[in-house]
C-alpha cells in the first residue's frame, strides 16, 4: 500500500509541475502540430490543397462512323467517379477561355485535346498538331506530373490498341484469312472498354488491380499525411517519453536534496518499498503519458495507431525501455543540478543516433541505421513504425523483446545502483 | 522505571573520523532529554543511528525496548522525527504532506483524516491547511514539520534543533508545543545549541563535544559543576592577551580565556573580583569598556568543561 502511497504522491507533484506536464504531453503535440500544420493540415484546407484542379478543353471530334473518340475518352478518365475526391475538372470551349483561367489560377493545369487526336492515334501518324497539350501553373510540381502520368498511360494503351490491330491484320494475312477493315472500330471499341476498367482497376482500385503499389512499413489504408504525423509523432513521443522517465526518476534527487528521503528512511517503511515506489510512479507516469499522446493525436491530427494489439505492445516496449533508461540514468547523477545536462544532452544524443528526429526524412545515411540499432530509441521506433503500419503483433515481436531486454537490463543496473547508494 | 530511550556505548566513524564516541545515555519514559554542543559535537549523528538513518559502527540502542539494529522497524514505529531542516513537499499543502507523512507511518482512511485534523490544530495551521508549503513563513514550515511527526501519537519523539533560524514568535509556539507533548506523555529528545532552550525545556541535559558526553544531570547538577561562579565578560580597549595572564593571578578568579577581543572570566564573588580586574587592567595599561556579568548558565558549564564557549 505504502508503494501506491508514494507512486501517486511523486506523480501528484509531477503533474502539478507545469514544466513537467509541458514536456510530457504539450510539446511533443506542439511539435507535431508545427509539422501538421506545415503540410497545411488544418481541416478542410487541407482537402482544398490537394485537390488537383484541371481544365479540359475537348476540341477532338471524330467521325460518327467508327466508334473510337480519344478525346472523349480522355475526358471521361479525367470525370470518372473514382478521381472526383482529388481532381476537380471544369470544361472550357476553347482554349483562350482555359488560358485565362490558369492565369487566374482557377486552375492548375489545363488538357488541350487537339481536334483530329482520335484519326491520328488510329492511324500510328501523330503530328505536332494533333498532340495532347498540357499547361500549367509553373508553381505546381505534383499535380502536372500527375495529369500528365494519366494522359501519357491513356495514349499508350491506345498506341497498344493500335499494334495490337496490326498483330491481328498480320496473322489474319500469314494465315490467309479476310480481315475487313470494316472490323476495325469493332475491335478497337472492345479493346477500349477493356483498357479503361484495366485503368481504372490499376489506379483507382487497389484490391481489384493488376498492379499493387506497396511500401513495406506503410498502412496502406492509412492517408499520406497521416503516415508522415504517424510517424513523425511516434518519434516525438518516444523522445519525450524518455524525457519523462528520467525527468520523474529525478524525483529522488530533488527528496534527497529536500531532506523528505532522509525523513522517509526514518518511518517504518522498508528501503526497498520507498524505492519501489519511485520506480512506479515512473512507470504509470509513461503509461499515462503514452495513453494520452495516443489519445490526443488520434483525435487531433487523425492518427490510426494500428491495430490495438500491436500498438499496447509498442506501448509497452516504450514504457519498460524509457523506464530502465531514466532509472539508470538518474543512478548515475549526484544531484538534480547535473540532471539537466544529463537529460537534456544526453537523451537527445540518443534520440538522434535512435533516428526519433529523422522518421520523415528518407535517404539517411546508412551508420544511422546500424546505430539506430544500439539505441533502445531505435528499437521502441522499429515497434511503432510497424504497429503504425497496421502489422500484427507477431511482427512486432523482435523490436519488443529487445527493447523490453534493455530497458529490462537498464532498469536492474540502476536499481542495484540506488540500493547501493541508498542501503 | 521503563526506559523510552537507552543508548549503550554508541559509536560512529566515517573512516578516520570518529564522530560519536561511545554514547551511553538513558531517557526515562515521559522525560525530556536535551543533547546541548556545539556544531559538530556529534548530536545530529547520535539522532540519525536512533532514527535509523545511520547504522551504528559500535553500539546498540533500544527504543521502547527495540533495539535499532535487530528490530529498526519497530523502533521506527515508536518514534517520531523532526529533522533539523524543513523536511517536506514544498509543491504538496500542510494538509495533503500530513496525509502522505500519516500514511508512511500506517494511518488511513478516517482515522487518518482526525487525526490530520487534529494535528493541524495542534500547530495552530488548521486554517492555512491548503495552502502551498513553499509559500509559508519559516516558522510555519517548522510547525508542519514538527505535525508530520506526530500524526501517529510517537511515544518518543526527536527533535534536531528545532528552533533554528526562525521568528521569537514561532519559537516560542515550538517549545510550548514540546512542553505541551510532554504533558502528555511523549519522551522528547531535544538536540539544540541553545542553552536557554535546553534548560527551560529539559529535566536532563547531556552536553556533548567532540562526539563525547562530558557531563550530564538535570540542570541543577550541571550548574554545580561550576559551583556558584559567576561569568564576567569583558571588553577592552587594547589586545586581550596584554591582561589576560594578570587577571588570571587576581584572587578569586578561577579561569580566564580570550576569544576574538572578549575576555570571559569565572569568579565566585563579582561584587568582590571586579575593582581587581579594574586595578588589574589599569597597571597593565589597558581601559576597560564593557563589562557584562551572567549568573552561572550551562554556558558556562561548557565553559569550565571544555575552556571554549559553547557558541564556538
Amino acid at each position: 500500500m505504502k508503494l501506491f502511497d508514494i507512486a501517486l504522491k511523486d506523480m501528484l507533484r509531477s503533474f502539478r509541475s507545469l514544466f513537467a506536464v509541458g514536456m510530457m504531453v504539450a510539446a511533443p503535440l506542439l511539435i507535431t502540430g508545427l509539422i501538421y500544420l506545415a503540410f497545411g493540415g488544418i481541416s478542410g484546407e487541407q482537402r482544398d490543397m490537394s485537390v488537383i484542379q484541371v481544365g479540359l478543353i475537348n476540341a477532338d471530334a471524330p467521325s460518327p462512323d467508327i466508334s473510337f473518340n480519344l478525346g472523349q475518352t480522355l475526358v471521361e478518365m479525367f470525370t470518372d467517379a473514382s478521381v472526383v475526391d482529388w481532381l476537380n475538372v471544369r470544361v472550357y470551349p476553347d482554349v483562350a477561355g482555359a488560358r485565362a483561367a490558369l492565369d487566374r489560377q482557377e486552375i492548375g493545369i489545363a488538357v488541350i485535346i487537339p481536334a483530329g487526336l482520335s484519326a491520328a492515334a488510329l492511324s500510328g501518324e501523330p503530328s505536332p498538331d494533333t498532340m495532347v497539350l498540357i499547361l500549367h501553373d509553373p508553381t505546381l510540381t505534383l499535380g502536372p506530373q500527375v495529369v500528365g502520368g494519366m494522359v501519357m498511360s491513356l495514349l499508350d494503351g491506345v498506341t497498344g490498341g493500335r499494334i495490337a490491330i496490326e498483330v491481328i491484320q498480320e496473322r489474319h494475312a500469314a494465315r490467309g484469312l479476310a480481315f475487313a477493315p470494316t472490323q476495325i472500330p469493332a475491335l478497337i471499341g472492345q479493346y477500349q472498354t477493356w483498357y479503361t476498367d484495366f485503368q481504372r482497376a490499376t489506379f483507382h482500385h487497389p484490391t481489384q488491380a493488376a498492379l499493387r503499389l506497396v511500401a513495406p512499413g506503410v498502412d496502406e489504408t492509412a492517408a499520406p499525411m497521416s503516415q508522415i504525423l504517424g510517424t513523425t509523432m511516434a518519434g516525438q513521443m518516444i523522445f519525450f517519453a524518455f524525457y519523462t522517465a528520467a525527468y520523474s526518476m529525478t524525483s529522488i534527487l530533488r527528496e534527497q536534496e529536500e531532506g523528505t528521503l532522509a525523513r522517509l528512511f526514518t518511518t517504518p517503511t522498508d528501503r526497498t518499498v520507498i524505492l519501489g515506489g519511485k520506480f512506479l510512479a515512473v512507470i504509470l507516469t509513461v503509461i499515462l503519458q503514452g495513453a494520452a499522446l495516443m489519445l490526443f493525436a488520434g483525435l487531433t491530427f487523425g492518427i490510426h495507431w494500428g491495430r490495438t494489439d500491436s500498438a499496447l505492445l509498442a506501448l509497452v516496449a516504450q514504457v519498460v525501455a524509457t523506464a530502465g533508461l531514466g532509472v539508470l540514468l538518474i543512478a548515475l547523477v549526484k544531484h538534480s543540478r547535473q540532471a539537466g545536462p544529463v537529460l537534456g544532452g544526453g537523451l537527445t544524443v540518443l534520440g538522434m543516433l535512435g533516428g526519433l528526429f529523422t522518421v520523415g526524412i528518407q535517404g539517411m545515411p546508412a551508420f544511422l541505421d546500424v546505430a539506430a540499432l544500439f539505441t533502445p530509441h531505435g528499437w521502441v521506433l522499429k515497434g511503432w513504425r510497424l504497429a503504425l503500419a497496421g502489422q500484427a503483433p507477431n511482427e512486432l515481436l523482435l523490436p519488443f523483446f529487445i527493447a523490453v531486454a534493455i530497458g529490462a537490463a537498464m532498469f536492474a543496473l540502476g536499481a542495484i545502483l540506488f540500493r547501493r547508494r541508498f542501503a | 522505571m521503563m526506559l523510552a530511550i537507552e543508548m549503550q556505548n554508541l559509536h560512529k566513524r566515517f573512516g578516520d573520523l570518529h564522530t560519536v564516541q561511545g554514547v551511553s545515555l538513558t531517557a526515562p519514559v515521559g522525560e525530556i532529554l536535551s543533547l546541548l554542543g556545539p556544531n559538530g559535537a556529534g548530536k545530529s549523528t547520535i539522532i540519525s543511528m536512533l532514527s535509523g538513518l545511520l547504522a551504528p559502527t559500535e553500539g546498540d540502542a533500544l527504543v521502547m525496548g527495540h533495539s535499532i539494529n535487530r528490530e529498526p522497524e519497530a523502533a521506527k514505529a515508536c518514534l517520531g522525527v523532526v529533522p533539523q531542516d524543513i523536511a517536506l513537499y514544498p509543491d504538496l499543502s500542510a494538509r495533503e504532506n500530513l496525509l502522505f507523512w500519516g500514511k508512511m507511518y500506517g494511518l488511513r482512511g478516517t482515522v487518518l483524516q482526525r487525526r490530520v485534523d487534529e494535528v493541524l490544530e495542534i500547530i495552530d495551521l488548521a486554517d492555512r491547511q491548503k495552502g502551498c508549503v513553499e509559500k509559508f513563513s519559516g516558522g510555519m514550515k517548522r510547525r508542519v514539520n514538527i505535525g508530520a511527526a506526530l500524526l501517529h501519537k510517537p511515544q518518543v519523539i526527536i527533535m534536531d534543533e528545532p528552533t533554528v533560524g526562525i521568528d521569537p514568535q514561532s519559537r516560542r509556539h515550538i517549545l510550548d508545543n514540546v512542553k505541551e507533548l510532554n504533558c502528555q506523555g511523549m519522551t522528547v529528545l531535544y538536540t539544540t545549541h541553545y542553552m536557554e532552550e535546553a534548560a527551560e525545556l529539559s529535566d536532563h541535559i547531556a552536553i556533548m563535544d567532540h562526539g563525547q558526553v562530558i557531563a550530564c544531570g538535570t540542570h541543577d547538577e550541571l550548574i554545580q559543576l561550576v559551583g556558584e561562579q559567576t561569568r564576567i565578560d569583558l571588553t577592552l580597549n587594547v589586545d586581550a592577551e596584554r591582561v589576560l595572564t594578570a587577571w588570571q593571578q587576581v584572587e578569586g578568579v578561577s579561569r580566564a580565556s580570550a576569544q576574538d577581543g572578549l575576555v570571559t572570566v569565572l569568579v565566585d564573588d563579582s561584587n568582590r573580583v571586579l575593582p581587581r580586574l579594574f586595578e588589574a587592567a589599569t597597571i597593565a595599561g589597558a581601559r576597560i569598556t564593557g563589562v557584562d556579568i551572567r549568573e552561572p548558565n550551562l554556558e558556562a558549564v561548557f565553559l569550565h568543561l571544555t575552556g571554549r564557549a559553547l557558541r564556538d
